[in-house]
């Protein structure tokens, strides 16, 4: 509810308003002002270097930069987990369980990466050379 | 034209010694302190009541104005972004000073009167200045700006940055809220 009179002015209000200055007092207050102005409006007047021209297209540069890192960053996070995420062993053992393996050939079962060549070279042969059996050094004994 | 109307449009000259300021033209400078600096005193004087306050912050107002004269935007009225600096600024210095002193500004606005001859002015402002203390920072400054000042609503609406209804109202509702303060403070005897 607006209360009658309410958009009146305060009654006596002025007597908070500023005392009268003499043409002299504001001159001095002037002058004070344009006094300490001196060192900024120098610093106006003298053209900018070109390492402050850098400086200055250098914030929001740097702005501009943290910006497409974080960006990166956050693109590249899902990509790290994957890598980051550790196999599982394979089992070969499962992988060969339909494969008749030949008793006494020693296998890996479990192996988290691919056999050495050299290892599968001489299981090979080994297999070829029938069950385990180990070529004789002396052939009389054949 | 004075000050008031300036701060509503930035006509004439303004942009051009704006411009010339930011260049670092010493006579573009004087030219704006020239043209808001007695405006400017009397709206810092309505905050602060008292002389040297006010001119202290006056001028450290125009220092900052010149400082940060690069983010006026250009067309913009430099007089409503002068005012809106000065009157951020009296709030601050009014809220520090108020720590600083043991006694509060209006008792040093009526200090300076002499005791024989405006007693009774001196309570009155005491009174008023301690009711206007009491309204919310922004109800102040409109009461200040129009019913101290003369600036119209729509150049209030430029310094504050608020609707000019809004500033209507806003003005309805600090007159109406200092008449129940002057009241509360007549019965506090």
């Amino acid at each position: 509810m607006v209360e009658i009179g309410s958009d009146r002015p305060i009654e006596g209000l002025e007597a908070l308003k500023a005392p009268h200055r003499s043409a002299a007092q504001r001159r001095a207050a002037n002058e004070r002002i344009l006094a300490s102005a001196a060192l900024t409006l120098a610093r106006r007047r003298r053209p900018a270097s070109s390492w402050e021209v850098l400086a200055a297209w250098g914030r929001p540069g740097l702005v501009a930069a943290s910006i497409v890192l974080a960006i990166l960053a956050a693109s590249l996070q899902p990509w790290r987990a994957w890598e980051q995420e550790v196999p599982e062993p394979v089992v070969v053992e499962d992988g060969v369980r339909g494969v008749e393996v030949p008793e006494g050939v020693p296998a890996m079962l479990v192996a988290f990466s691919e056999p050495d060549f050299d290892a599968v070279a001489a299981a090979a042969l080994l297999e070829r050379n029938g069950n385990g059996g180990v070529v004789p050094e002396n052939p009389q004994q054949r | 034209m004075n000050a008031v109307h300036e701060a509503a449009s930035p006509a004439g000259d303004e942009p051009q010694l704006v411009a010339r300021a930011r260049r670092g033209d010493r006579d573009a400078f004087a030219a704006l302190v020239q043209r808001y600096s007695d405006q400017a005193f009397a709206v810092a004087y309505g905050f602060l009541q008292h002389v040297e306050d006010s001119e202290d912050l006056v001028h450290d107002a125009f220092i900052r104005a010149l400082e940060r004269l690069d983010s006026l935007e250009p067309g913009s009225s430099f007089g409503a972004w002068f005012y809106r600096l000065l009157v951020n600024a009296a709030l601050n210095r009014r809220k520090y000073l108020a720590r600083r002193r043991t006694e509060d500004v209006p008792m040093s606005a009526a200090a300076r009167e002499s005791p024989a001859t405006d007693s009774e002015r001196a309570e009155l402002r005491s009174r008023l200045a301690w009711a206007l203390g009491q309204l919310p920072a922004e109800l102040e400054t409109i009461v200040i700006l129009h019913d101290l000042e003369g600036f119209t609503h729509p150049e209030i609406a430029r310094v504050l940055e608020i609707p000019e209804g809004t500033c209507r109202s806003h003005l309805s509702r600090a007159r109406r809220m200092l008449r129940e303060l002057l009241q509360d403070y007549r019965h506090r005897g």
